[in-house]
């Protein structure tokens, strides 16, 4: 018997032969992707593109189980490739590219044209939304996944048939307000927000300086120091104190003098503004005689003891919460001797205390729950926990979800499958909706725009304005982006007019928007590409449509669920596609938690 | 995001459309000639009958990659004197704070409608500023006194 009967039998015969000729592209190739490529391989898939820019380090090895030890520091789409090649039972031949899927000259838009299918192995929402964008440039269905914990996804995107990954917004990180951190913190975030950028950094980090895409409150908060803080500067000083020439004195009246402004005195002149007070619990400095405790325990030298029955997953009482205060200061303003600065690192264990303990007293003052260390450190390294087991459960649905397409008909009735550990709730799916007509990205046409270099350098702005406008007829003026956030043209701004495009920034990757000022016909994205012989700038054929039209066709089309029906005699697939897989009770209409959905 | 940019060449095309009188609103000019939409810089006229009249107050606007999820930053001059006004000029207003009152719809045209009544009424509760927030609670004179100072500084040229 063969190696690929059983395979065979599985996928079906015609199946086999396109999974077979099928070149395929995954990106990433970590926790989801040392399992998803073993998958891809066991199904037998022709060519596999592997791209991850990423080296292999010793806390991967716990999920990543195509790497060892002795793989660290090494690169992961390389290393991948060898790992598996002791089980290519179907001869897929493995191609792989350590670099970042976003850089245009490794990864032109040609590369990307030759997949039929893309599986998303990804970590990071930029990633997402740049692969989001190539798929939806190339019209190529992606395997999009993730998973947090317990809780993971598989999302099939056929563009502009489907919802694109930017149809549902997306969680940011969020900011807080400078006045929430500084002044009226409420909940523990705020106070390990305040004690990691704010207080460690005026410390012993370098400042930063005005940075304006950078809106954290740290940068505000630096200047306000000088200003806010006039009547004392005792921040100032006391950063000082910390880079003082160190005898062993000065460490004591380092930690108690800082422990006295920022817990005691900031915190009476806060006080004082009684407006703040009025529909807020006050804040209660610490007491002298808190203070003297921990300096009398200093003294006596019994420190050690106490801190070593600490337990990071137990919360501390505030007396132990000083003393890894006053450890873990004094261990920063000795290293500062050796070092121009120090910044937080979640696993540098000095710079995990003093943020833990100080966001935890002052969580005191202002009568919020404290928290382990262990819980700050989640927090304040932004650690999402990973799990192998979900990590295996999502694989394996990206790769069973995408065999739908490969079958005969290219079905795009796939579903979207939700995981999580609530009972009742271990696996639920739901069908495919039709992208958002709000949705930034699928509302916009979009095409390739080919030159040749020479021709960028001739063609001035103005010869462009007018071949888009005769190409595709718009009836008003228009406008142009370029890239992110470049302005280059509207009915206002005609200053480029008479520069070639190539000046203005045309080159290969870049995107061009281009909006009509009547807001009349969809608006319209253009990808560079430079090197093809022509003498001329090539547009895209494409037809815009009337916005009020689109609006229209939504209203009328029922999404993916019209195919589904029609290949409704195609039960075997459908079978092994879900329902005799599906770990889900019979309640089905709660949805899922992560979005409001039609479920199976 | 490509939202951000879309909505930002929106909220150009509706600012030339409408603005309120005596203010102004632009991009700035990148040096390759380009304009920044993600920074602007507009006037905020001080109303009149006011401490505040007669002049036009500076601010700039600069505008995340997440907006409108997320608020833009404005900012005056540093040290600008109000009591709602951080000394590096950031501005504490509760439309332009994501766990307040921000709402992606909000246009620039409220937001700068918004400041030009943050110079007029001061929030007594949201300090800033030590001199400019007791001064306007506790000593009338001497806020008085230096607001007109500042009109001074940036008065109109229309
Ligand atoms: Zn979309």
């Amino acid at each position: 018997m063969g190696r690929d009967t059983y395979l065979k039998k599985v996928l079906g015969e015609d199946r086999y032969q396109k999974v077979q000729g099928s070149t395929v592209l995954m990106v990433g190739a970590g926790g989801i992707g040392c399992e998803l490529l073993k998958n891809l391989m066991l199904s037998g898939y022709g060519t596999i593109h592997i791209v991850d820019l990423d080296t292999i380090t010793l806390s991967n090895l716990n999920r990543q189980f195509l790497f060892r030890k002795g793989d660290i520091d090494q690169s992961k789409s390389i290393t991948i490739k060898k790992a598996v090649e002791s089980f290519n039972f179907h001869g897929t031949k493995l191609i792989s590219h350590h670099g970042n899927i976003m850089d245009t000259d490794q990864f032109p838009i040609d590369w990307w044209d030759q997949f039929s299918y893309i599986f998303n192995a990804l970590d990071n929402l930029e990633a997402r939304r740049y692969v989001n964008k190539m798929a939806l440039f190339l019209k190529k269905p992606v395997m999009e996944s993730g998973t947090t914990g317990f809780d993971g996804y598989v999302q099939p995107i056929f563009p502009y048939k489907t919802e694109c990954f930017d149809c549902q917004p997306k969680a940011t990180p969020q900011t807080f307000p400078v006045c929430t951190i500084r002044s009226t913190p409420s909940k523990p975030i705020h106070c390990i927000t305040w004690a990691k950028e704010f207080l460690f950094q005026q410390l012993f980090d370098e400042s930063v300086e005005g940075d304006a895409e950078d809106l954290s409150n740290a940068t505000d908060n630096d200047k306000e120091l000088e200003n806010l803080l006039k009547e004392s500067n005792e921040l100032v000083e006391l950063r000082k104190l910390v880079v003082a020439t160190g005898e062993v004195i000065s460490q004591n009246t380092f930690f108690s003098e800082m422990v006295r402004k920022i817990f005691q005195i900031d915190i009476e002149r806060l006080l004082l503004i009684d407006t703040l007070w009025t529909n807020r619990l006050k804040p209660i400095p610490i007491s002298d005689a808190q203070i003297e405790e921990v300096a009398d325990l200093i003294r006596s030298g019994g420190i050690e003891q106490r801190l070593e029955s600490l337990i990071d997953t137990q919360v501390w009482s505030p007396l132990e919460n000083l003393l890894v205060l006053y450890k873990s200061a004094t261990n920063l303003q000795t290293r500062m001797k050796n070092n121009k600065f120090i910044a937080f690192d979640k696993d540098d264990e000095d710079t995990l205390d003093f943020v833990v303990t100080a966001a935890n007293l002052r969580s005191l003052i202002f009568q919020i729950d404290t928290l382990s260390k262990f819980d700050v450190k989640q927090i304040a390294g932004n650690i999402i926990p990973a799990i192998a087991t979900t990590n295996a459960i999502i694989s394996g649905f990206s790769n069973l979800e995408s065999l739908n397409f490969l079958a005969q008909n290219s079905r795009t009735d796939s579903s979207m499958v939700f995981i999580s550990i609530r009972p009742n709730k271990y696996v639920t799916s739901a069908t495919l909706e039709a992208p958002r007509k709000q949705c930034a990205s699928c509302s916009v046409a979009r095409g390739i725009l080919k030159s040749e270099e020479g021709t960028l350098d001739q063609v001035t702005l103005e010869q462009f304005i007018d071949k888009v406008k005769s190409k595709y007829s718009y009836s008003s003026d228009i406008s142009i982006i370029l890239g992110k956030s470049k302005l280059i043209y509207d009915f206002d701004f005609d200053d480029n007019l008479s520069k070639s495009l190539s000046e203005i920034g045309f080159k290969t990757g870049e995107l061009v928007l281009i909006q009509d000022e009547d807001d009349e016909v969809e608006n319209l994205e253009l990808y560079i590409e430079v090197g093809l012989k022509s003498n001329d700038i090539e547009l895209p054929e494409l037809e815009l449509r009337q916005k009020i039209l689109i609006e229209k066709e939504n209203g009328h089309e029922n999404g993916v669920g019209k195919d589904a029906e029609e290949e409704s005699g195609d039960v075997i697939e459908s079978d092994m596609a879900f329902e005799t897989i599906v770990i889900e009770d019979e309640v089905e209409e709660e949805v899922p938690a992560p979005k409001k959905r039609r479920i199976n | 995001m490509s939202l951000c940019k879309t909505r930002l060449q929106e909220e150009r095309k509706l600012w030339r459309k409408d603005h309120p009188f005596g203010f102004f609103a632009k991009p700035i000019k990148a040096e390759d000639g380009s304009l920044d939409l993600t920074t602007w810089t507009a006037g905020i006229p001080g109303k009149q009958n006011t401490l505040w009249e007669g002049a036009t107050y500076p601010i700039t606007i600069t505008f995340p990659e997440e907006y409108p999820s997320k608020p833009p930053k404005v900012k005056f001059p540093a040290e600008f004197y109000h009591p709602n006004v951080y000394p590096s000029g950031t501005i504490c207003l509760s439309i332009l704070n994501e766990e307040q009152d921000w709402r992606p719809a909000i246009t620039l045209k409220q937001i700068v409608l918004g400041i030009q009544e943050l110079l007029t009424s001061p929030n007594p509760d949201s300090p800033a500023q030590e001199p400019a927030w007791r001064a306007f609670l506790k000593e009338k004179d001497v806020y008085e006194k230096k607001i007109k100072e500042q009109a001074k500084r940036y008065i109109s040229t229309t």
